[in-house]
Parts: structure tokens; C-alpha cells; sequence
């Protein structure tokens, strides 16, 4: 194991895109967590008589049209689009990995009925499901999450059952159950550890997807909503006046770019570092 | 660009300004009903105000920052109209002169055709026929019926298909339309009307009072989806005297009669006997007004041509195209590439995105105060907001000033009561609240309002001072309006989150069921000063207008006084006793009232801004011929 890890380690290193990819992951952690530190404003802090400002040394990267500070509501709302990103996520895996494990492990009709029901909700376009949905249940970021969580597993599932399939004819499983192991301490203590590096990674990846459809729900109107800052909202409402603010949709629209980026880089890093033959 | 390709096969442009745009598609547009009367229902489904037929001046579909008004329809509100004489600040911003030379030579710089045309031009500053006026709007129509419709994109354009026996003049005074004159009796009980003889529809069926007769039995058959029938139903008896003479009387004086006569009259020989919903005249109308119903694609362009024998004479633009695009921004653009010639524009628009000399040379804005409010409502079945006392607090709370300032950048006034400052209803002198949040504490504190738990929210028998104000979609006035109320209660200790969602919603979800705490929406105000559909204690139902649940007895009696008064001055004393009540009791933080802002393409000429706004003479609008751009074939 340790072995795998300095293997993993020394591939990571190696690799300057997943380096800066990690970077940035990083870096939106810590201005996540202390945005309250980092924005010079807070981020509802209303100045009428500072609308629409340029950016300038008081705000640095402009004002909005009720005169907030762009700068602060983009820190403030890095922690939304991670928090939605990863809570989503964290759902998506969560029902991926057990219905993957549950349908590669047992097979038989378990497996076909699973599988069946994954081809079903893989043939809603996923956004325009979320879409329905929240038109349904209305629109709240605890909502955004558990739906974007709840819309997005199947890929999961499938990379953990084809796991499951392979790893399940090992010899070392084999032993296990020769050895009278129940179906519980095979596939959680045996299969599952070994399952987990294309889920690491579609986990990576999948952050970054979750946080582009926040903000497209938020750009639409139906995602987090006002005044709370989201870069998505703030890029509708930047939107409307980009002809006389270009920077309350540029610098939004950026935000959203380097996060993105920074999941995929990691993503991919991770995923040539773990194994090179991987591909998702 | 298909839309341009489908036109060009029934247009060919014209080639006299070949810089600008000619050839390029044309559009749909902005809507602007003529005198029709908005009236008091608050909101609206499209992002517009809705005009109600029958009374006139239309508040403008401005566009989604406009205030949308209740779906009469839905709430079988009561028509008011108004009459209102001294409107009396429209301000005017004419941001250029339009002498036509002018214009023209400020086009000439890049435009060498016009160059040659300017000389010619400032003689021929003269009413031309020909050209089209391409005008967006927010919302589409939804049925081209007046009686049927009850959203102000179905207005706009019914109110150019179709006249009325009266309608309101550019300083909001009733005239003859379809009726040359009328006679009301001493009693006031009795109203003869003498029509004008020489009116045809526009399939050359003449008019007569027997469609004056059908279109009131239309409004008052209950089998009649409308909402305006209320003035119809007060109706005792409907006689027809002869071919051109129609006498209606009413059981007792109801002061909004006349006015309820600008109702579009409808074509008794094709729709009697049908069943009006069903009737193919909903998509294709035929009325007697000065244009005429040509094509409309669902979504996308309504087009009306001139009716060449119109009674007040052919009307000088061939062809109105309005272009329905539901963004402002978008429609923005298409006014920028020169595609649309008229559209209303949001405070910033008009402020900063048209203050250049591109705009100036090629267009004209238009200022003047909309006839709608928008405020913030209390239910007042939430035991927080049955105190007086607290929402006097709520209101000092508010800093008004900073709204009009921050949302409308100073395009509007502070509203103090449900009427225009600028109209004759208008009482200056009722009680006002001022921003000052220490007073407003002290209000609050003493109505037993305190942060006795130290976390910095108000609280009360143990229950924290929160609430949430819901609004609707698609107008940011309203939602930044509610953030900066966010803020400025949050100063006095109050907590108050935002709920933004769809219209329909709204309506169905939470005014209805009368599950909501506040809410910022708005009002058209209507001509006639009558406002008993939302101040009166008993239209509280589900569906009605109070769904504030506002309930005192002198003002239901002064709104009854109101409306079976004549004379003026002494129905302006109801009416500002009924203000200074409402002002006292607060059911409403009233926010703001604000500017209409128009801009029209400058080659229009025969533009007259008045109380009644823009379009009220639109049919005399026109284009000199060497700027006209457009060569129409009908």
C-alpha cells in the first residue's frame, strides 16, 4: 500500500497540470472558508450611491447594481458553489457506489434491474430533469444539492459495478469466501477498497459538474437565490448590463472558469497518477 | 434573419438611408396601447401593465420593470376609470429637438443619401403617408378580443383594432370616439348617446347602435369570460333608439359610467349567435379603429396595417409591426442594430446605455410619470402586522429615498398613497413617514417589539421579528427594491429573506391562499379614482384584490360615496379622506411611482407627449418622406 502511495505521490508530482489543478482546489478551500477575512465588504453591504462602479482601488473588481462590492460576493460565493458542489457530489457517490456494489456483487436480477433502472435515468437529459424538478419542489440550495445528487449516480454506479465484476473473480476474494466470509465484509472490507479509484476520480470530476449546474440553475433564475451571492445569479444579474459592466459578468464568469478547470486538471491528475490505463 | 427573408417578400426597402439598416429584418414590438385605461389591478402576467378597455391610458407595457397588474379576468376586479384632468407633471426629457433638418443632418455625417435629402427636408417636415414603425414588446397578445383580453399585450394591439363610444384625450378628459355626443340626464341616472354616422368596420359593414347593443349584452352575459362587465352590470336598461342612438340607464349614479364606455365595440354581424370564445375573431380581428389586423405569428410579430377608410382619417404610418421579445436586453440590441424603432427602457438603459450621440441623433426619449405603484404589502391576518403601530415602524424603517435613488436611479418619486402625485385624486397632505430607523426602533419598542434574548433580532412573546417578502419574477426593480427593504429592516433588528419566484405561482401559491407575510408587487392606477377592489373589506375572497385583507368600515363607505358622486370636487373630498385613512392605517408601505421611459425612433414625427402619455394621437404619427424607411405594400 505504501508503495501505491508514493507511486501515486511521485505520478502526481510529476504531473504540473494536476499540480496546478490542486492548487487551485486548494486555494478555493481557503477562500471559502475564510471568506470572511479575505472580502474587504460584506457581501450584501448596499451602496446606492455607488452604482455599477468600475473597478477601482475601493472595489477592486467593480460594484453591482445595487452598489455591492463584485469582489466579496465572489469570495462569499465560492463556499456556495463548493458546498453545493461537494454535497452533491458526496450523494451522487453515496447512491452510485451502493447500487453499483449491490448490482456487480450479486448480479442475477438484482444486477438487471439496477442496471435497467440506471438506462432509464440515463435517458432524461440530466439538466432538464434537474430543471423539472426544482420547478417542482421550488427553488433552495438544499434542493439544488439533493437534486443534483440525486440526477447524477448513474455513471458512478456503472464504473462500480464494472469494478465489482472483475475484482469479484480475484483470487483473494475467492479466498475470502472459501473462508466463510459474509457478503457484507467481502464487498465493504475486500472489494470496495480496491473499487475506489475510478469512483476518487469521477468524485473529482463530478464536482466540477456539479458546480457548472448551480450556476446555469442559478443563471436561469431557479438555483440559489437573491440576494445570497452565487456565481451564477451574479452572472444573470451581470448579464442585463454587460453592454455598460462588463465586470459583473467577467469576473463571475472566471470564477466559475478556474474552479472548473481546477476540478478537471485534479480529476485527470489523479486519475493518470493512480492508474495510466484508466480511462473515464 | 428568416424573419427578415419571409418579410422582404411583402416589403422592399427603401433605399434612402442606406447607412442605417434598411434591409434589415424587421421586427416585432413594443406595445403601447392608445388611450385605453389601465386600470387598478395590480398584477399581471406578462411583464406589463394591463390596460383595461374599457377606461383608458394605458401604463405603458414598459417592459418587465414595469408593475404588472392582477389578471382582472381572474379576479372579476371592478373597472375604474378615471378621470383625470391635471396630470399635470409629465415631464417631458425631449432629449433632442426634432426639428426634422436637424435630425437629418445629424444622420448625414455617414450618410450620404440623407445628405442630399437634408436640404429638401426641412420643407418637407409634412405629414406623409407610407413607412412602418417596428415597436417590441415584452409580452405577446393573447386574444385580440377586448372583451375578452385582460393582459396589456392583447390591449396594445385591440386598442388600435377597435374604438369605443368615448375615449380619454391627451389630457385625460372623456371625448367622442364612436359617439359624436351624449346627453346625461339631470338625475344622472340616464346617459343618451347620438354615434357617429359615418363609421364602417373594417370589412365595410357600417356601424350602427346595434353594435353598441350586442357588445353590452356580450359584457353583461354571464356565459362571458371578462372582467370588465361590473360598470355593464349596473346597467338598469339598454334601449336602442334608432340606428344612431343608444340610451342606457343605471339604477342609481355611478360616477365611472361614461368612462366604462370606451369599451372596444365589437361586430354584432359576424359574432351574434356565435360563441364569443370560440369566435375566429380572437386571432383575427375587425374592428373600426385606424388599424387593421394583417398577421400575427404566436410569439414572435403581430402586424397591423392602416385602415384607409378609418372615420378620423387614414393614419399616416402603412404598417405597425410589433416585435414580441421577452428580454429587455435583447430588445435592447435589436434597437441598437436599428430594428426596432420604439420600445419602453429600464432606468439604466435610459440613463446611461443611450446618452450617446448615436442615440441622440437617432432617437428621442420620453419621460413621464407611469400611471402605477409599486409597494410593499403587510397580510394583515399575520398577527406580526396587525398593530398599526409596527407598520408605521416598517415604513419610518424604510429608507424610500435610497430606493428611488439605488433602484430607479432617481427616475420616479416616493409614492405616499394609491394615486399619482401628479393627477387632480391626489392628496399632498396626508400623513408622511420619513426614514429615520431610531424613531422606528422606538415605534417598534413600543409596541412591544425588543431584543430581549441579545441576538440582535427583534422579538415578542419569545417569537423572533422575521419575516419573508415574496415578489415575482422577471422584474429586478422589484427584487432589488426587496433587498434593499432586506437591509434597511435588518438596521432595526427585523429579519427579512426574499423570495423571488414565477407569477403564476405567486398568484396561486401564496396570494390566493393568502400564505404569504409581505410581499412588493404593484398597481396600475387607474382614470377614474374608484379603487373599491382593493380597499373594500368585503372583496377579500380568494381570487379577489384584498388579499391584504384590509378591512375598515369609513373607508368602504367613502369608496361607496365615491363612486355614486358626479361632481368632482366633492368626490376629490372622499377620496382624500379615504388617502389620509390609508396613509394612518399603512396597509401598505407605499414605495414608489415610476417614470414611464420611452424611446421612439427620431424619423417618427407627430410625437406630443401629454398627461396621456405617448400614444393617445398614434394614429398621426408619421415619417416625412425622405426619411421614411420602410416601402410597404399592403
Amino acid at each position: 500500500m505504501t508503495t501505491l502511495m508514493g507511486d501515486f505521490g511521485r505520478r502526481m508530482r510529476k504531473n504540473r497540470m494536476a499540480m496546478v489543478g490542486l492548487f487551485v482546489v486548494v486555494a478555493l478551500f481557503c477562500v471559502a472558508i475564510f471568506a470572511k477575512y479575505l472580502a474587504p465588504y460584506p457581501p450584501d453591504r448596499i451602496d446606492t450611491s455607488r452604482i455599477l462602479m468600475p473597478p477601482s482601488k475601493e472595489n477592486l473588481l467593480g460594484t453591482d447594481i445595487l452598489g455591492r462590492d463584485v469582489l466579496s460576493r465572489i469570495i462569499y460565493g465560492s463556499g456556495v458553489s463548493l458546498s453545493v458542489g461537494f454535497v452533491a457530489v458526496g450523494i451522487s457517490t453515496l447512491i452510485g457506489v451502493v447500487l453499483g456494489a449491490l448490482s456487480g456483487y450479486y448480479g442475477g436480477w438484482v444486477d438487471r434491474i439496477i442496471m435497467r433502472f440506471v438506462d432509464v435515468m440515463l435517458c432524461f437529459p440530466s439538466f432538464f430533469l434537474i430543471l423539472a424538478v426544482i420547478a417542482f419542489v421550488g427553488p433552495s440550495i438544499w434542493n439544488i444539492m439533493i437534486v443534483i445528487g440525486v440526477t447524477s449516480w448513474m455513471g458512478v454506479t456503472r464504473l462500480v459495478r464494472a469494478e465489482f465484476l472483475s475484482i469479484k473473480e480475484r483470487d483473494f476474494v475467492q479466498a475470502a469466501i472459501s473462508q466463510g466470509a459474509g457478503d457484507a465484509r467481502i464487498i465493504f472490507l475486500h472489494i470496495l477498497p480496491n473499487a475506489m479509484t475510478p469512483v476518487l476520480v469521477a468524485a473529482t470530476l463530478g464536482v466540477a459538474a456539479a458546480v457548472l449546474v448551480e450556476s446555469s440553475l442559478s443563471f436561469l433564475g431557479i438555483g440559489v437565490q437573491p440576494p445570497d451571492p452565487s456565481w451564477g445569479n451574479m452572472l444573470t444579474e451581470g448579464k442585463d448590463n454587460i453592454e455598460i459592466a462588463w465586470w459583473m459578468s467577467v469576473f463571475p464568469g472566471l470564477a466559475i472558469l478556474i474552479t472548473v478547470m481546477g476540478y478537471n486538471l485534479l480529476g485527470e491528475g489523479i486519475r493518470d497518477s493512480l492508474d495510466p490505463r484508466l480511462k473515464i | 434573419m428568416s424573419q427578415a427573408r419571409c418579410f422582404s417578400v411583402k416589403l422592399s426597402f427603401v433605399v434612402t438611408k442606406p447607412s442605417s439598416d434598411a434591409g434589415q429584418s424587421l421586427g416585432r414590438i413594443q406595445s403601447r396601447s392608445r388611450e385605453k385605461a389601465s386600470e387598478a389591478e395590480p398584477f399581471q402576467s406578462h411583464l406589463s401593465n394591463s390596460l383595461r378597455p374599457p377606461q383608458a391610458v394605458s401604463i405603458d407595457a414598459l417592459a418587465g420593470w414595469i408593475e404588472f397588474d392582477y389578471s382582472p379576468r381572474e379576479f372579476g376586479g371592478e373597472q375604474k376609470n378615471v378621470s383625470r384632468k391635471h396630470l399635470n407633471r409629465i415631464v417631458l426629457a425631449v432629449v433632442l429637438a426634432i426639428a426634422g433638418g436637424l435630425v437629418v443632418a445629424g444622420l448625414s455625417a455617414d450618410n450620404p443619401a440623407a445628405q442630399v435629402a437634408a436640404s429638401a427636408a426641412e420643407a418637407d417636415d409634412r405629414p406623409a403617408y407610407g413607412d412602418m414603425i417596428v415597436r417590441g414588446s415584452i409580452g405577446d397578445a393573447s386574444v385580440l378580443l377586448p372583451v375578452l383580453a385582460s393582459d396589456s399585450g392583447s390591449f396594445d394591439i385591440t386598442g388600435m383594432i377597435y374604438n369605443g363610444l368615448v375615449k380619454y384625450d391627451k389630457d385625460i378628459n372623456l371625448v367622442g370616439d364612436l359617439a359624436e355626443r351624449w346627453e346625461i340626464s339631470d338625475d344622472k341616472l340616464t346617459i343618451r348617446f347620438h354615434l357617429r354616422k359615418d363609421v364602417k368596420f373594417q370589412d365595410g359593414h357600417p356601424f350602427t347602435a346595434r353594435d353598441v347593443e350586442y357588445t353590452y349584452q356580450i359584457y353583461v352575459d354571464p356565459k362571458t369570460p371578462t372582467a370588465y362587465a361590473t360598470p355593464f352590470l349596473k346597467v338598469k336598461e339598454f334601449r336602442v333608439l334608432d340606428d344612431y342612438t343608444a340610451e342606457v340607464t343605471y339604477d342609481k349614479p355611478y360616477a365611472p359610467a361614461l368612462g366604462s364606455w370606451g369599451a372596444g365595440m365589437l361586430p354584432r354581424h359576424l359574432l351574434e349567435g356565435t360563441d364569443i370564445t370560440q369566435s375566429p375573431l380572437k386571432r383575427n380581428p375587425i374592428g373600426t379603429g385606424p388599424f387593421r389586423f394583417k398577421e400575427w405569428v404566436t410569439g414572435e410579430k403581430i402586424v397591423l396595417d392602416s385602415y384607409d377608410e378609418y372615420f378620423d382619417g387614414r393614419p399616416y404610418i402603412s404598417r405597425v409591426l410589433t416585435r414580441i421579445i421577452p428580454d429587455l436586453a435583447t430588445m435592447f440590441l435589436e434597437l441598437k442594430a436599428g430594428r426596432i424603432d420604439q420600445m419602453g427602457l429600464t432606468p439604466l438603459q435610459f440613463t446611461r446605455q443611450t446618452e450617446t450621440k448615436w442615440f441622440r441623433e437617432n432617437f428621442n426619449k420620453y419621460k413621464y410619470l407611469s400611471f402605477s405603484y409599486t409597494y410593499l404589502g403587510y397580510n394583515l391576518k399575520d398577527w406580526k402586522f396587525q398593530d398599526k403601530q409596527v407598520r408605521q415602524a416598517l415604513t419610518t424603517a424604510i429608507n424610500r429615498d435610497s430606493i428611488v435613488q439605488g433602484v430607479l436611479l432617481g427616475l420616479g418619486v416616493v409614492a405616499q398613497t394609491p394615486y399619482n402625485p401628479d393627477t387632480f385624486w391626489y392628496n399632498p397632505n396626508v400623513k408622511k413617514y420619513p426614514y429615520d430607523p431610531e424613531k422606528a426602533k422606538q415605534m417598534l419598542a413600543e409596541a412591544g417589539w425588543k431584543d430581549t434574548d441579545g441576538d440582535g433580532i427583534l422579538d415578542k412573546d419569545g417569537k423572533p421579528f422575521a419575516f419573508t417578502i415574496v415578489t415575482n419574477q422577471g422584474n429586478d426593480l422589484r427584487k432589488n427594491a426587496a433587498t434593499i427593504i432586506q437591509r434597511d429592516l435588518g438596521k432595526v433588528g427585523i429579519r427579512v429573506s426574499i423570495r423571488v419566484m414565477e407569477w403564476a405561482a405567486l398568484i396561486k401559491n401564496f396570494l390566493d391562499k393568502r400564505n404569504f407575510e409581505a410581499c412588493v408587487l404593484g398597481w396600475g392606477i387607474g382614470i377614474d379614482p374608484d379603487q373599491t377592489d382593493i380597499w373594500n373589506s368585503e372583496k377579500t375572497a380568494q381570487h379577489q384584490l384584498n388579499f391584504i385583507s384590509y378591512s375598515n368600515k369609513e373607508v368602504d363607505d367613502l369608496l361607496e360615496l365615491g363612486v355614486s358622486t358626479y361632481d368632482r370636487n366633492e368626490r376629490k373630498k372622499y377620496y382624500d379622506r379615504f388617502q389620509e385613512i390609508i396613509a394612518e392605517d399603512q396597509p401598505y408601505t407605499f414605495l414608489w411611482v415610476a417614470d414611464a421611459l420611452q424611446i421612439v425612433s427620431a424619423r417618427i414625427h407627430g410625437i406630443k407627449p401629454a398627461p396621456a402619455g405617448l400614444a393617445y394621437n398614434f394614429d398621426k404619427w408619421y415619417v416625412p418622406k425622405p426619411l421614411q424607411k420602410y416601402h410597404v405594400e399592403q
